[in-house]
């Protein structure tokens, strides 16, 4: 349905544009070229007996911008793919779950980021039950405990008080 | 014949009740790391080692290298199981592999992944045993010009691989290729792209990538589809390949095993290539290539195999010349000196008991993990049952914890979230990620070896076709473009770039 | 519903530490002597090179003389860089330590402009531990049969020559950079990502000879695939006694070796720095500690370089050393 009224609406509005997929993934690749150039520009070129680590970051950005342009100008001519919905919810809560996981893991510990990650990430879906969620949280975090801490024996902090606990 | 008196002083060497016992708890580890996303051999090497120093050294490398063919397999198991390739060798497992696991059919790709790695294993060892000595002279022909043109062969079976438009496929090459030039410059130590950000120093870790731009991409994509999230949409079908199915792909398990162990001898990491030449070899000499990146099964069962035997005959370079082709390589030969015996050409004369008790080893280490994965592949295929809804928390903080393992970094826990985003937005875009990750692995090799190759001669491009072995593969890399390029363009004038 | 969310979470919390608690934690008091938990050693390099062997022999029998297990932790990064600039950060109460080497605490000064730590004024020095001697090497069938031949070859077809090195900031390099400008030569520098790599090469013939630590190199010297031409040490190398001194050799100024030292955070108690001292000490008077770093072709520190000060010393003078080799190089 939403795809339906996309796809029409981008028909009336940018009727210039027969492939909107193209259209965009080409402005990608030119973007990702400038970010390139950008990035690279206090790099030296040097020459063939030389190299220098200039050469090849901005030999590939020149390449990649020629594929932009030529999706660009595929998308004018040719009919293709209209553009995807992007769904906000999915990506903010894994990774701002990431993101929590990745500030407690070494502060107070992975008996605490992994519940955290579980949960946060949790709401991603509507499909979660939060009572569930956290019982399977913490039990996969006391298994993952046994499994990494003990089982391999990797150097994961389990839990931390400053100054008080650290284990 | 030399070589059966070899097996046999190797057999007697490896089959002691301590020897055994000590394989099959290498290959048990192994799988079990192997499966969880993003731990590794290395790291699991790394924690193991001050545990073997009470060990005899051959004991210990058995049981180590028992970890490292042992993780191969598992890898494979989470790259069909979950779509993410733990190690890059992996990537194309996902390609056919996942796509087998959401029409019900993860057991046959399971069973034949098992089998066909058995039988490359069994392979592989056979050809170390034989003629690991004359093939490490082969090794020695390859100089910087060389790599650099088996690498430019590489990247043309990313666009083989490819499965929609060509175009596309090409600019994710380049993009993987850019993303490997992150990092400090191997030659004047400068930051390249790293906008000042120190952990961006030493580049981006493929298992972070990987995760981040297979794994959780495919989270996230499963997450907006609310009616058929669970990753085995229809019924599970059998647990072990039909006897059909085997005789398909047994011509691409043979194949597949020849790519992978000429692959694998070579120092510079050839083995990284070998399952991205099967998989292209499939799809180019299959008689409806379409179905491939649809759960064609040669797709698993020839990469798979050429997997393992690269895996095997990868040992070759580190045995034999004592030079590690890859960093779990260089692990064992840490391993090695900490027991007291440095890898190198004299290893084979000096310590006859443990070269050939641990080519012995890893023939039983094959068979052991081939009866330790078909049970367990009714396991696997069950856990798919779990609800998405709690299946999608397991995943990410299994994943979260490998990736926090690899570098003791929680920054590259932020990596891979950056890098899920730029994931979903390339499906979105009607990228594939796949050839990209190629583009990656093989970057900086390439770059590597070109800057090496130009500084050796001078800034002279002739050199990359006067040395005839790398003339040659750059004469198949064109061939294999032009017949790759070649139907899409012949095909119809409006369907140039989208198949 | 924003109420009952936030007390489901906080009950999840809760029982998450629970789980933690049950789990047996070692709950901390001032009471209680140095060590009373496990002691991270970061190995500012990845596991399997000569410094991680190095520490982990160490380790292994200091964790016996300390009663509590030392975790050795690979922070790989920036030529080790950055598991030191984690090190100095960390709290100094002797829980974390680093096996600091010749590149972090020597030459990283001069390579790395921003970088985070000085390696004299950041650490508190706990003593050193080994070192493994340079070699110069070069491929079987280079036209040089001594290091004086070595030299004069080098000099006069200085555009001919390829020097290898295992990548800007690596012991090979640094060192190697070190002799070319004793020697005042510029061969072509060719880069490699690591000893292993470097050393196919030189084994094929595709470079012409680099510099190295022993432990890389000996089985190849034994099997006559390349050939040494000198061992950067006052004496000969018991692994390989037929390689001359580079004082017998002719080049007395080339002494230099890769030593590896454990060093804490400034500002670590004294009294945690002695006991660190002790068990190091003790570890290396140990006799299968010592044949096993006698193994790798390393060479013990002696009784009175253990000390802290020793080490200390040791610091200064090497990133004395160090900084106009290669700030030179580098700018050229």
């Amino acid at each position: 349905m939403a795809q339906q009224e996309e796809r029409s609406a981008a028909t009336t509005v940018r009727h210039h544009i027969r492939g909107p997929q193209n259209f965009a993934a080409g402005l990608s690749l030119i973007g990702v070229s400038i970010l390139a150039f950008w990035a690279s520009s206090d790099l030296t070129q040097g020459s063939l007996r030389a190299m220098g680590p200039g050469m090849l970051p901005r030999t590939i950005a020149t390449l990649l911008a020629l594929c932009g342009f030529i999706l660009i100008a595929i998308s004018f001519v040719k009919d293709g793919a209209p553009l995807e919905r992007w769904h906000m919810r999915g990506p903010f809560f894994v990774c701002l779950g990431l993101i929590a996981f990745a500030a407690t893991v070494r502060t107070v510990g992975l008996a605490v980021a992994g519940p955290l990650l579980a949960i946060i990430s949790g709401f991603a879906s509507p499909e979660t039950r939060i009572k569930e969620l956290i019982i399977f949280a913490i039990a996969m975090t006391a298994f993952s405990v046994g499994l990494f801490k003990y089982g391999l024996n990797l150097p994961i902090p389990v839990f931390i008080i400053p100054g008080v606990v650290y284990y | 014949m030399d070589i059966i008196s070899h097996l046999a002083l190797g057999f007697s060497t490896a089959l002691t009740l301590q020897n055994i016992g000590l394989c099959l708890i290498g290959c048990l580890i192994g799988t079990l790391v192997g499966v969880l996303p993003g731990v590794g051999p290395i790291a699991t090497i790394t924690m193991l080692l001050p545990i073997t120093f009470g060990i005899d050294p051959v004991g210990a490398l058995i049981m180590l290298a028992g970890i490292y063919y042992g993780a191969q397999y598992g890898g494979s198991t989470t790259a069909i199981l979950v779509n993410i390739p733990g190690e890059a060798t992996a990537v194309v497992t996902t390609l056919d592999g996942h796509e087998m696991a959401k029409q019900g059919r993860a057991g046959t790709a399971l069973g034949i992944a098992a089998i066909g790695s058995f039988f490359a294993g069994t392979v592989a060892t056979l050809v170390i045993a034989a003629v690991a000595l004359p093939l490490t002279k082969l090794a020695l022909l390859f100089g910087p010009a060389e790599y650099f043109s088996l690498m430019v062969m590489g990247l043309v079976f990313a666009v083989v691989l490819a499965r929609g438009s060509v175009l596309k496929a090409i600019a994710m090459i380049l993009a993987g290729l850019l993303l490997s030039t992150v990092g400090t410059d191997l030659e004047t130590g400068e930051e390249r792209m790293t906008f000042g950000y120190a952990p961006l120093a030493d580049g981006i870790d493929f298992a972070i990538l990987a995760m981040g731009i297979f794994g959780f991409a495919e989270v996230l994509r499963n997450l907006e589809v609310t009616e058929h999230r669970d990753v085995v949409r229809k019924a599970i079908g059998r647990l072990l390949p039909s006897l059909a199915e085997l005789r398909q792909s047994s011509p691409s398990i043979l194949r597949g095993t020849f790519i992978g162990g000429v692959l694998g001898i070579l120092p510079g990491n050839g083995a990284v290539l070998g399952p991205f030449a099967s998989y292209s070899l499939e799809k180019k000499i299959a008689k409806d290539p379409r179905r491939f990146g649809h759960g064609a099964i040669e797709g698993v069962a020839g990469p798979e195999s050429a997997n393992n035997a690269g895996a095997q005959t990868s040992f070759i370079p580190l045995l034999t010349l004592g030079i590690p082709p890859n960093a779990v390589m260089a692990l064992m030969v840490g391993a090695m000196t900490i027991h007291g015996i440095v890898p190198g050409p004299q290893v084979m004369t000096r310590n006859p008991n443990m070269f050939w008790g641990m080519i012995a080893s890893m023939w039983m280490g094959n068979l052991m993990l081939l009866i330790i994965n078909l049970p367990l592949i009714g396991l696997w295929v069950k856990l798919l049952k779990v609800p998405y809804r709690l299946m999608f928390p397991a995943i990410l903080i299994f994943s979260s914890i490998g990736v926090y393992s690899i570098n003791n970094s929680p920054a590259d826990v932020v990596f891979t979230a950056v890098f899920a985003i730029i994931g979903y937005g390339i499906i979105k875009l009607g990228f594939e990620p796949a050839p990209l990750l190629l583009g990656y692995v093989l970057g900086k090799l390439m770059e590597e070896n070109l800057r090496r190759a130009l500084i050796i001669s001078r800034g002279d491009l002739m050199t990359f076709i006067e040395r005839p072995v790398s003339a040659g593969l750059l004469l198949i890399a064109a061939t294999l473009l032009i017949v790759a390029v070649l139907p899409s363009i012949r095909r119809s004038r409006d369907e140039v770039f989208v198949e | 519903m924003h109420k009952t969310l936030s007390r489901r979470l906080m009950a999840g919390l809760a029982a998450a530490m629970a789980v933690g608690a049950g789990l047996g934690l070692s709950l901390g008091g001032a009471a209680a002597a140095y060590p009373e938990r496990p002691i991270t050693m970061i190995v500012p390099f990845a596991a399997g090179g000569p410094t991680d062997v190095i520490a982990r022999i160490v380790a292994e029998n200091m964790s016996k003389t300390l009663g509590q297990q030392i975790i050795v932790e690979n922070v790989a990064g920036a030529g080790g860089t950055t598991g030191s600039t984690r090190a100095a950060q960390a709290a100094p109460d002797g829980y974390t330590l680093v096996m600091g080497h010749m590149g972090t605490h020597g030459a990283a000064p001069a390579l790395y402009p921003n970088l985070k730590y000085d390696p004299a004024k950041d650490f508190a020095p706990v003593g050193l531990a080994a070192g493994t001697p340079i070699l110069i090497v070069a491929k079987k069938d280079f036209p040089a049969k001594d290091l004086k031949e070595f030299v004069a070859y080098v000099k006069a077809n200085a555009d001919k020559v390829n020097q290898a090195h295992a990548g800007v900031g690596s012991v090979s390099h640094s060192t190697c950079t070190l002799l070319d400008a004793q020697l005042g030569i510029k061969p072509t520098l060719v880069p490699y990502g690591g000893t292993g790599p470097a050393l196919n090469d030189l084994v094929s013939g595709q470079v012409d000879f680099m510099c190295d630590q022993i432990v890389n190199l000996v089985p190849q010297i034994q099997a006559g695939t390349i050939k040494a031409y000198a061992v950067a040490t006052p004496e000969r190398s018991p692994s390989l006694p037929n390689v001359p001194t580079t004082k017998e050799a002719g080049l007395p100024d080339y002494q230099v070796s890769a030593w590896n030292a454990i060093f804490a955070p400034k500002g670590t108690p004294q009294d945690i720095i002695a006991k660190l001292n002790n068990a190091l000490v003790v570890a290396l008077d140990d006799e299968s500690t010592r044949k096993r770093l006698l193994d790798l072709g390393g060479v013990i520190a002696d009784k009175p370089g253990r000390s802290p000060q020793a080490l200390n010393d040791l610091v200064v003078s090497e990133v004395a050393r160090w900084t106009p080799v290669l700030k030179g190089a580098n700018s050229k």
